[in-house]
């Protein structure tokens, strides 16, 4: 099963993707911050989640936000050695890793989840990362996974009445 | 939305700041969009919601509505969460009831397309909607501030912050690396631009720290460790080994002469080697304290152990031990201020320019050593080959505003080099040539004092220099010819010159990484220290109860320092003085009901804030040690760790917000 | 890289700024580092930052009705030291040049001549193209070439035009046969197929020569299949690597040096005659400061037994330019007619001033051009010029 099958997908015109971005309160979100000061113009399309630490996002966080229609997740924490609660962002480097291989067996592309590290100084950072996974992601289009659910809901239940039909017929 | 409990009245407010915001973002689209939101009694839009009329606006709508919950779109949380948490708790609201959008920095200021920012706005502040509603009233902890402070480095910051401290009857630890506090003005000899000595006004500075009874100075002496929070900060320290008994040494000096050296012979650090010192040694004559020092790589005795030790024998004071081992010291702080100050562009980062080639070409530093009194040539201004210079070019912007060293302009040179022109003046009667891009003279007293060099007859050549080399066709002199174009009368000039005095700017120190990571602040890539706030927080860091002062955060002069450094006294001060810190209740607790016992989250902790009850076969956080990163919360396999003000609900019902999910959910059960 | 050169490709004066390397003139600063740098700055009426600010200003056409960037000898010297890193020399001022030279009432005509040669010959020189691979005949080791035997072939040596012909570079040659071949290296030449790649730089004002040149030698390239590509000159070195890029040159091109130096376990047993000289190195424009290959050359040189290094008063990033660069080859009439003091004069006095025995240089310019100026000064009998891979050769003789 191919979740990320949508070159042949109508109505992505106009798409935007929407991208969920937790970024640590020290490093990545104050990057961010810093690119607003600074005036660095990037897409607007990510949303930023706040963490006190890229070691609190739990993967479900990141599967939960696929599944209610994210295009994708970027996760910020701060370089190695630099993480405010000293290993927080090791721990989320170790689970990511793993991760991130469940994800792309779901068949999801890669290219749809991303760790980064951005220090609260690199403002410009964030401008690139942002724009680049945004271009990436349009590149692959929308993700659509709540749209995909329902449908599969639906052609289970065209199949489970078709058969209930069929058992129906047969026993008239 | 169906899982909060009661009943949810939130109101919405979503500033212009101006046109800061409301430039980019169509306000009136997101509060008719919001007020539309379940539980959304109450949406607004007004031009500065932290102004007075604002927050009141809030207040008299949290009473008169009985709203429950209060969500603000604005700037950044760094800059008002706690403005707009006061305000509801003014309005007896738990003041963490509320939850912030940041429309500014993170939007309107990083957008160029109305539309989708405002689509941005309207996205997340559903999904502040959503979350806020499963807030939990919380309480914050109070702890006590330790009276304590640690001052990290003992130049002009350090001293100034330190006896300001001192004064107001705090206990100050100064912790300074090098055998004597000071820094880089005890090298000077007169300051821009009021041109008073360097040592008149610093010396007595030096003794006073010395002297006072708050403060524990500690030289030669690294900081180890720093452990603990804002209030509660536990520094371990060492003391290097100077092998001399402090509290025995008097400053008499007779070890210096009776060394078995006879005459000095190793690089001498403070004079930037422009003399030589013995292997045992005083930096400067006012060096405080007044203590020698042996250094252990140019001392015979630690490389071969058979010097004949005349230097011990000489001392009657027995406070020679060269055995000395370094000590270790524990202290307990509530504040720290960061006073590391700066280092020395290194010039021979700019080739061209010849420092290390040439022995004629020197660095500012260096020319303040030579016209100082009390440096390697008392004052006279002797040139290595032991000539005396009659044409004097001095270079501004050395190592700064250049993409291929640092681009930023180090803001003392140029006064420095002003200074610097007539000192040289003074001493030699030279012809003096500025080479500099644009004379920079921002402050009080300052472009005063540019009109008077100016009238000295310093001449003054628009042009960054391009090159510097012998004249090879001088026999006699080998000159060096300084070579420039005049921008402003478009010739290339070629100056012959004696002397030629490298105006190299400021730089962060090589270990300002180590040093941040130690204290846990943040320094930009160039690695200056970075304040909370340009503006409004320019001492504080972004971990409370760290301070900063002097050339650490930033190129600054004697007087912006000394400013800097009493404001960050100031701020440690006040909280001092305000007795205890309130801290962010994010930390994490165990549901000890869904606990399975797994122990998978104990080793995750930094903070070793994680037991294993072994009588309950249950996990245990000890609230007092959690920091609140959340990563223990993140791996529990059975969801049994919470974290305040980050629980799962609050960040799966952000992710709903953004995503607007309840509707997807809504239309495609409806259809 | 990749940026520069889509940077040189779409550049023109008029869409100078919509590209990266343009928009960067904005940030410019007149601190007037790139005149004082430039070694013609003193002869220019416009010297570069005049330039940057009258393109700011959109005055350009008044540099145009001046020689000042003909004087430009394209040697990375204002480039390396602008503070603001303006790519002067690779973008900025070989637009102004090119329009320059078309604007010019006349092309000096020792410059005219070379060009044309260079279309007709396929070399400045306007030697006979079937002479050009002859030095081989005087090689003491085989040198295999292309056309003769085009069996697939590890490293093809682009020779390029001086040293083909010229008889000091046909001592290069020789020399690098020799060594390529004592490190068992499987190596060819193209003969008399090759023709002049062309400038570092765009001297392409002729119209369409550049084009040509490298239209005619990427066929000749297509036709064998080789590894990697090996030359002497910069000049050529930077054609390839920047220009031929451009069409689609699908190799690393490598200085010979550079090449000879991945070898040098297997190179310094080889080693063993003492040569006894004192030896200052002349960095070459596009060697040094346009590709910073400043150490190689002195560590090649520092493997041969008996050579003392002794450095000038400019060298490395600071070094001067030996004149050659940018057409400056065949500008010496021109700049003689307007009074000006020349390069290769300037620099050899200060290669003699370090009292060295041996001026070593690694670009085939500076042989001919050294050897002239040191007769000049009357030296030519106390230093020798002599490229690096001709000492290296003369120390593998027992
Ligand atoms: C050539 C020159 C001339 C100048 N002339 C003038 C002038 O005339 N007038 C003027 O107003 N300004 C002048 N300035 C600027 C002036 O030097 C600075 O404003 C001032 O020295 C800044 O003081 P500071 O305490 O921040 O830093 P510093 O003087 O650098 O002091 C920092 C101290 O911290 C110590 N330290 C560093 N790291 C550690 C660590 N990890 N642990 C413990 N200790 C540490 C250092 O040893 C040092 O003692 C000049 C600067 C230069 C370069
Ligand atoms: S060196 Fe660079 S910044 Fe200075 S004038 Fe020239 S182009 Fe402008
Ligand atoms: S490349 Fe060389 S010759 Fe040309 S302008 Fe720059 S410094 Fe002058
Ligand atoms: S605080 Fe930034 S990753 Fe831990």
């Amino acid at each position: 099963m191919l979740l990320d099958e949508n070159k042949s997908q109508s109505g992505s015109q106009g798409w935007q993707p929407k991208i969920i971005a937790f970024f640590c309160n020290w490093c990545t979100y104050t990057a961010a911050d810093l690119a607003g000061v600074s005036r660095i113009k990037h897409a607007p399309n990510a949303r930023v989640i706040r963490v006190m630490c890229s070691g609190r996002v739990d993967p479900q966080f990141i599967l939960d936000s696929f599944a209610k229609g994210a295009d994708g997740v970027l996760v910020g924490g701060c370089h190695p050695g630099d993480c405010h609660y000293q290993e927080g962002n090791y721990k989320c480097l170790r689970r990511f890793q793993l991760f991130k291989r469940v994800v792309e067996s779901f068949g999801i592309n890669k290219d749809r989840l991303r760790l980064e590290w951005i220090s609260a100084s690199e403002g410009d950072k964030v401008r690139l990362v942002i724009n680049d996974m945004v271009a990436k992601v349009k590149a692959l289009g929308p993700l659509s996974l709540p749209k995909k659910f329902s449908e599969w809901d639906k052609e289970m239940n065209i199949i489970e009445e078709k058969i209930a039909g069929k058992e129906e017929a047969v026993h008239a | 939305m169906s899982k909060t409990t009661g009943n949810t009245r939130t109101g919405f407010y979503i500033c212009h700041c101006g046109t800061n915001i409301a430039g980019t973002v169509d306000v009136e689209k997101v509060v008719d969009y919001v007020s539309k939101l379940p539980n959304v009694v109450v949406a607004k839009h007004y031009k500065y919601m932290c102004s007075d009329p604002g927050q009141e606006m809030i207040q008299k709508d949290i009473r008169d509505q009985n709203l429950n919950r209060l969500v603000v779109a604005a700037c950044s949380p760094f800059l008002h969460e706690r403005t707009f948490r006061n305000v509801a708790s003014q309005a007896g609201l738990n003041q963490f009831f509320f939850q912030m959008v940041n429309t500014r920095e993170q939007n309107a200021w990083v957008h160029l397309d109305a539309l989708a920012s405002t689509e941005k706005a309207i996205d997340l502040a559903r999904s502040a909607i959503f979350r806020v509603a499963f807030h939990k009233p919380l309480e914050q902890k109070k702890v006590p501030i330790h009276p304590g402070v640690l001052v990290v480095g003992g130049g002009i910051a350090g001293i100034h912050a330190s006896l300001t401290l001192a004064n107001a009857g705090k206990k100050v630890f100064l912790v300074e690396r090098e055998p004597t506090i000071g820094g880089h003005m005890a090298m000077f000899d007169k300051t821009f631009p009021t041109l008073d000595c360097a040592a008149c006004i610093l010396t007595p500075k030096m003794s006073s720290v010395k002297n006072h009874p708050n403060i524990t100075m500690w030289t030669y002496s690294e900081i180890e460790s720093v452990d603990g929070y804002v209030g509660n900060f536990k520094v371990n320290v060492k003391k290097k080994p100077r092998y001399i008994i402090e509290d025995l040494c008097v400053g008499c000096l007779d070890c210096i002469d009776a060394c078995v050296y006879k005459e000095p012979r190793f690089f001498d650090e403070f004079n930037q080697g422009l003399s030589k010192r013995k292997p045992v040694y005083i930096p400067f004559p006012q060096a405080t304290p007044q203590l020698v020092v042996i250094d252990p790589e140019t001392c015979i005795d630690f490389k071969s152990n058979k010097c004949k030790k005349t230097c011990v024998d000489v001392c009657e004071r027995k406070a020679i031990d060269l055995n000395q081992q370094p000590e270790h010291k524990e202290i307990e702080v509530g504040t720290i201020i960061v006073a590391t100050g700066f280092k020395p562009f290194d010039a021979s980062g700019v080739p061209y320019y010849g420092y290390g080639v040439y022995p004629n070409v020197y660095t500012a530093l260096e020319v303040e050593r030579l016209i100082n009194a009390s440096g390697p040539t008392s004052g006279e201004v002797v040139m290595r080959d032991g000539s005396r210079p009659e044409k004097i070019a001095i270079i501004h912007c050395v190592g700064s505003r250049d993409k291929n060293t640092n681009l930023w302009c180090s803001r003392v040179c140029c006064l420095y080099s002003l200074k610097l022109a007539h000192l040289l003046k003074e001493h030699t009667h030279a012809d003096i040539y500025n080479f500099y891009i644009d004379i920079r003279t921002p402050g009080k007293m300052m472009e005063e004092f540019y009109y008077r060099m100016a009238e000295e007859g310093t001449k003054f050549i628009r042009g960054r220099v391009a090159d510097i080399y012998p004249d090879l066709t001088d026999e006699v002199h080998r000159r060096l010819i300084v070579k420039a174009e005049d921008t402003l009368i478009s010739e290339i000039i070629k100056v012959p010159v004696d002397m030629v005095v490298l105006s190299t700017g400021l730089e962060p120190r090589a270990d300002a990484n180590d040093v941040r990571r130690m204290f846990n602040i943040t320094c930009s890539t160039e690695g200056f220290f970075i304040e909370r706030h340009p503006k409004l927080a320019p001492v504080n860091t972004f971990t409370d109860g760290i301070f900063l002062a002097g050339c650490c955060q930033g190129p600054k002069d004697i007087p912006d320092t000394v400013a800097q450094a009493g404001a960050a006294a100031a701020e440690a001060l006040a909280l001092i003085d305000s007795g205890f810190i309130e801290l962010e209740p994010n930390t994490a607790f165990v549901v000890e009901v869904d606990c399975s016992g797994c122990k998978s989250c104990v080793p995750l902790c930094p903070y070793s804030a994680i037991s294993y009850q072994e009588d309950k076969k249950k996990a245990y956080i000890n609230e007092a040690l959690c920091k609140g990163c959340g990563t223990c919360v993140a791996s529990c396999p059975s969801g049994s760790i919470k974290q305040n003000l980050f629980e799962d609900e609050e960040i799966y019902s952000e992710i709903d917000g953004i995503l607007n999910y309840t509707n997807i959910y809504e239309v495609s059960e409806c259809c | 890289m990749a940026t520069d050169i889509e940077g040189i490709k779409s550049v023109t004066l008029e869409t100078i700024y919509d590209t990266p390397e343009g928009k960067l003139i904005q940030s410019c600063i007149q601190c007037g580092t790139c005149a004082g740098a430039c070694p013609h700055g003193e002869y220019m009426d416009y010297p570069p930052r005049r330039i940057i600010k009258m393109l700011q200003h959109g005055l350009i056409e008044k540099v145009f009705e001046t020689d000042s960037m003909l004087k430009c000898v394209n040697c990375y010297a204002c480039m390396v030291k602008c503070p603001r890193e303006i790519h002067l020399t690779e973008v900025i001022l070989q637009l102004v040049k090119e329009q320059t030279i078309i604007r010019l009432p006349a092309v000096p005509p020792e410059l005219q001549k070379a060009l044309e040669n260079n279309y007709r010959y396929g070399n400045p020189m306007g030697e006979s193209g079937r002479k050009r691979a002859n030095w081989v005949t005087t090689s003491s080791v085989p040198v295999r070439i292309l056309s003769q035997n085009p069996e697939p072939v590890d490293v093809l040596w682009f020779v390029e035009s001086y040293p083909s012909y010229h008889p000091r570079g046909q001592d290069t040659c020789r020399a690098l046969a020799k060594i390529l071949n004592a490190l068992e290296i499987d190596f060819a030449i193209l003969g008399n197929e090759e023709k002049s790649a062309g400038e570092c730089g765009m001297l392409s004002y002729e119209s369409g020569l550049a084009e040509a040149l490298v239209d005619y030698n990427m066929s000749v390239f297509a036709k064998y299949k080789f590894n990697k590509m090996i030359t002497t000159d910069p000049h050529a070195l930077d054609a390839f690597n920047y220009r031929y890029k451009l069409y689609d040159f699908g190799y690393e091109a490598q200085h010979a040096i550079l090449f000879i130096m991945q070898y040098h376990d297997r190179l310094k047993p080889l080693l063993k005659k003492t040569l006894g000289y004192s030896v200052t190195y002349h960095d070459s424009c596009c060697l040094g400061r346009h590709n910073k290959f400043y150490d190689e050359p002195r560590q090649l040189l520092q493997l041969i037994p008996g050579i003392k290094l002794v450095e000038m008063v400019h060298n490395r990033l600071n070094s001067i330019c030996c004149g050659g660069g940018g057409g400056g080859m065949w500008l010496d009439t021109y700049f003689k007619s307007q009074n000006m003091e020349r390069l290769s004069d300037i620099r050899v006095k200060e290669a003699i001033e370090t009292g060295a025995d041996i001026l070593a240089v690694a670009c085939p310019y500076e042989i001919p051009r050294f050897e002239d100026a040191l007769k000049v000064a009357g030296y030519d009998k106390k230093i020798a010029v002599k490229d690096i891979v001709e000492l290296v050769s003369e120390s593998m003789e027992d």
